[in-house]
Order: C-alpha cells, then sequence, then structure tokens
C-alpha cells in the first residue's frame, strides 16, 4: 500500500508512482494521468476514427481500462506513456475495423478540425510539445515510402501483407521500408526513448 | 526482403505484428521468456522489443493534441465514483439482509407507587376573640397628653434620616457598581480597539504583500505570455538520472535580462547541502542563487538580471553554500537559449 499522497504532490509525481496510486483506487491520481495524455490520447483517437465524438468514446475507455486494469501494467514492458498509447490504439483500431469506417476515416482525416487544437497548461505542454517537434521532426526526415508504410500500420492497424496488399508492394519490399523506418526512428528518437526507460 | 533477416529485424517485425494480435496492447499479453523457452536471447530479444514498442509509443506524439470536451472527464470521474459507490452499497446491502435483532424494549417493572398516609386535618383553631386579645395585651398606664406630642416629632425625622440613608447608601452602591461595569466596558473597548488597529495594520501588511504578489505575477505573466520569450525546458541529468521526476522551465524575455525558473519534482535535501542555479556563460557559470525545497512544493525564481552570453541554465547540489563553480552532481539542465541576435 502506498503512502496517501496530497493531491498537490501527486501532480509532480510519476507517472509510474500515479499509477500505484491508481491501483490504490485514488480516483485524484487518474486524473492527473488524465491531464497528462488524454489531449494527445484524443488525437490519436482521431487520426484512426476520424471522428471527435468517437474518439472521445475512446478515450473514456481507455481510462476506464486503466482504472480497473492498473495492476496489469508491467513496467518492463514499456513506460506509461507508451502503454496507453498502446491501448488507445488498440482500441481505436479494434472500432475502426467493427464499424468499417476506413474509408470515411480517410475523408475526414483532410478535413478541417472541428474541435480546433488546444493544449492543456502548464508544464506537460512545454514538454509535450518538444517531444511532439522531435517526433515530427524525425518522422519528417523519413522518405516517404518509409513513413507512408509506417502510418498504415501504426494509424490504420494493417499487417504487412495488407500494406502490401493496399499499396500493390512485395512483402518483402514493406517489411525492408518498415524495418529502416523503425531503426531510423529508435536511433533519432533515442533522448526520448531514455527519457521514457 | 532477403533471406538473412537478424533478430533485430526479427523483433521488429514480431513487435508490429504483437500490436495486431493485441500481445503488445492492453495489458501486455505473455512475455516471450514466459512463452518460450527462457534464454539470456530472449531477454534481449525483449529489451529490444521494448525499444521498439516505445518508438511506437512516439509516433502518436507527432499529432497535434486535441482537447476533449470537459463532459469526458467529469463522465469518467462520475463513473469511477460510481463504481466505487456501487461497491459500497454493495457492502452495505449486506449488512441490510440480515438485519440484527432489535430487542423490544420491556416495559418497565411497575414500581409500587408509596402511598401518602392521610394524616388528620388538625381542627381549625378557634379565633381568639377581639375581646380576649384585647385582654391579653398588657395595658399601659395612660400617659400625659403633652408627653405624647413631644415623643411624635421626634420619631419621624429619624426615620426619613434613616431611610435617606438607606437610599444613599444604595445610590451610591448602585454607582459604584456601574463605575466598576464602566471601567471593564472601557477596558474591554481598549482591548477591542488595540486588536482591530493590530488586524487593520496586518490587513493593510497583508494588502501590501498582495499587491506586490499580484505585481510580481503579472509581471511573471507577462514574461512567460509573451510571444518573444524564449522557453526552455529543465530536464534530469546524470545516467541514471539523479531525480528523474525532477523537471524545470526556464523563460527568457527578450531583453535576455528577465527570466523566469520555475521547477518541481525536485526532492528534499539534508546534510547542509543545497540546489545553486548557474547561468552558464561566455565568462563561465555565473551563480545565480541557492535554494532548498519542502516535500512536494514547488520552486519560483525570478530576476532582472541575467549574465551576458548566458547559453544555458544548470542546477546542481551542493555541499558548500559558498562555491563559486558548480561542484556537485547536476540535478537539471536547461536546452540551450538562444544568444541575443
Amino acid at each position: 500500500m502506498n503512502p496517501i499522497a496530497p493531491t498537490s504532490s501527486l501532480e509532480s509525481s510519476s507517472d509510474g508512482a500515479l499509477l500505484r496510486h491508481v491501483v490504490d483506487r485514488r480516483p485524484e491520481a487518474l486524473g492527473i494521468l488524465y491531464n497528462r495524455y488524454a489531449s494527445t490520447l484524443l488525437a490519436l483517437g482521431k487520426r484512426i476514427l476520424g471522428s471527435v465524438s468517437d474518439a472521445e468514446e475512446i478515450l473514456q475507455e481507455v481510462f476506464l481500462h486503466v482504472w480497473n486494469h492498473a495492476e496489469r501494467y508491467d513496467p518492463a514492458r514499456s513506460s506509461v506513456s507508451t502503454w496507453l498509447v498502446l491501448i488507445a490504439r488498440s482500441r481505436a483500431i479494434d472500432r475502426l475495423r467493427t464499424r468499417k469506417v476506413v474509408e470515411r476515416t480517410h475523408e475526414s482525416s483532410a478535413q478541417a478540425d472541428p474541435a480546433g487544437h488546444a493544449s492543456p497548461e502548464g508544464m506537460e505542454t512545454v514538454f509535450l510539445h518538444e517531444r511532439r517537434e522531435r517526433v515530427q521532426q524525425e518522422l519528417g526526415k523519413l522518405p516517404p515510402e518509409q513513413r507512408q508504410v509506417l502510418e498504415m500500420a501504426f494509424y490504420q492497424g494493417l499487417s504487412q501483407s495488407e500494406i502490401a496488399a493496399k499499396a500493390d508492394l512485395p512483402l518483402g519490399t514493406v517489411k525492408t521500408r518498415t524495418l529502416l523506418a523503425m531503426k531510423k526512428l529508435r536511433n533519432a528518437l533515442r533522448d526520448e526513448i531514455r527519457q521514457l526507460l | 526482403m532477403n533471406g538473412e533477416t537478424s533478430s533485430e529485424d526479427l523483433t521488429i517485425l514480431a513487435t508490429l505484428e504483437a500490436l495486431e494480435t493485441g500481445a503488445g496492447g492492453p495489458g501486455g499479453g505473455a512475455r516471450p521468456s514466459e512463452t518460450s523457452e527462457a534464454s539470456e536471447a530472449s531477454e534481449a530479444s525483449e529489451m529490444m522489443a521494448r525499444l521498439y514498442r516505445e518508438v511506437l509509443g512516439l509516433v502518436a506524439y507527432e499529432l497535434e493534441p486535441a482537447v476533449p470536451s470537459p463532459e469526458v472527464k467529469t463522465l469518467l470521474m462520475a463513473n469511477i465514483v460510481s463504481g466505487a459507490d456501487a461497491a459500497e452499497e454493495a457492502d452495505g446491502d449486506g449488512d441490510d439482509t440480515q438485519p440484527a435483532p432489535v430487542a423490544a424494549p420491556e416495559p418497565a417493572p411497575s414500581q409500587p407507587t408509596p402511598v401518602t398516609p392521610i394524616l388528620p386535618i388538625p381542627p381549625p383553631t378557634p379565633p381568639i376573640p377581639l375581646r380576649q386579645s384585647q385582654e391579653m395585651r398588657p395595658v399601659r398606664p395612660p400617659m400625659a397628653g403633652a408627653a405624647v406630642a413631644r415623643r411624635s416629632p421626634r420619631r419621624w425625622p429619624l426615620a426619613l434620616a434613616a431611610s435617606l440613608a438607606l437610599l444613599l447608601l444604595g445610590l451610591s452602591g448602585y454607582l459604584y457598581s456601574r463605575s466598576l461595569e464602566d471601567r471593564a466596558t472601557i477596558a474591554r473597548l481598549d482591548r477591542d480597539l488595540a486588536r482591530e488597529r493590530s488586524q487593520a495594520a496586518q490587513a493593510s501588511a497583508q494588502a501590501s504583500r498582495l499587491e506586490s504578489y499580484s505585481l510580481n505575477l503579472r509581471e511573471k505573466m507577462a514574461l512567460v505570455t509573451s510571444p518573444t520569450v524564449a522557453v526552455s525546458a529543465l530536464r534530469p541529468m546524470g545516467r541514471p538520472p539523479l531525480q528523474p521526476a525532477a523537471r524545470g522551465l526556464l523563460f527568457v524575455a527578450a531583453d535576455h535580462q528577465h527570466w523566469y525558473l520555475s521547477l518541481q519534482g525536485l526532492q528534499p535535501v539534508e546534510g547542509g547541502r543545497l540546489y545553486k542555479l548557474w547561468f552558464m556563460a561566455d565568462q563561465g557559470p555565473v551563480d545565480a542563487g541557492s535554494f532548498t525545497v519542502l516535500p512536494g512544493a514547488p520552486i519560483e525564481m525570478s530576476s532582472k538580471e541575467m549574465p551576458a552570453g548566458t547559453r544555458t541554465a544548470v542546477i546542481t547540489l551542493e555541499t558548500d553554500p559558498g562555491s563559486r563553480t558548480p561542484s556537485g552532481p547536476e540535478v537539471l539542465r536547461a536546452g540551450a537559449i538562444a544568444p541575443i541576435s
């Protein structure tokens, strides 16, 4: 059992510590995790599903899942940030497949964002902004064909074979491009990964 | 894809595949070491897989963050709280199913009412006949009329004087009592007045402090919201980081003079050690102040002076408060601050 910490000190707690407080059934710890990651996870849901309302439902599902199954988080497998991103991605892809709205997604993802863009206030914003800039910068350096296969795998949930079929490419080419993209990102984002470990 | 697929390539492909099968998603799924034969190779493979999972986790950060509507969080927290309440209610219901038998109040045993014995009413005393009472009074001898006339004027002034004396005595007592009460009231009012004056002075001082604080806040707000402000994040240093939860932001105005530093997550230190802020300038490190922290308390520092040619800022943990150069371990380091153009 973790000692009860006041909310003010929770604010500066690490993600892992917050998750331990969630295991101890402290809703305020979940609220702080929500404040830290909701904007990123909602953006991910919107990118995958192309719908703000669907993405907000996914966001709720993710944090309810965290509330109910926080003890399943394994710090040896991933950072809290990555765990949340992969939960959100997995749920959004599942919904995408269930509703078969792939075509609608591509159309709406190009539309203007009806909710507008904004960020939460505070220190987290600056760190997220820095992280986003670094990731955007490194993804931008990838050759378009490598970025394409990576996005198809990550945002559309397509397997290598499905990407090959959809892009009309040999499977080996898809795998090569994917591997190159992943290795480049791993090297380029070394500092960001170190912060997560 | 040639046939010479490295173990790293296999790990990457397996990590991607695990995303689709759910093994790398929520809940984690089984680790390779749990499903395959345990070996050092599998541990290395798992570490490699971890790195690539983090890469995938970072991909989402390329997206512009989108703020969810406030109702999402409200609903989420309500769901959580109501879930907790339901559990508590369930516990409460269990208690209700087997209510504890409540013993009916037994009637109090009847107590024998004490019977007051009826006493015989004494017979009324027969009135004494007037004549008889007069007869029992001692009979004075008749006095002379002059003597009676002399005694009468001597008795009423005495009675009057006594009454006046009593009246004066009572009045003076009353006035003395009132005087004491008034003095007590005056003393109390004096104390109240002194207290009110003290409170007024405190309120005035507090108002001055608040005004100063407000001015300070306005200055900070003007600084941090200025479109020309340079912001640099302070990140934990050391491998592994000395204090991984520590972080901070340094705002530097366009004139590179006015700066504001906000720090969070620094741990309290003991043994006479303290934190020091250094500006790393062209002339070398410049001591910008030292501080200690309380548990969970944020730190804010601000000044309108920054050494010329400052390129970055560093927080170190020092044992010597008078050290002129950083000698202790680095806790936080800011990113590069753009030089004055």
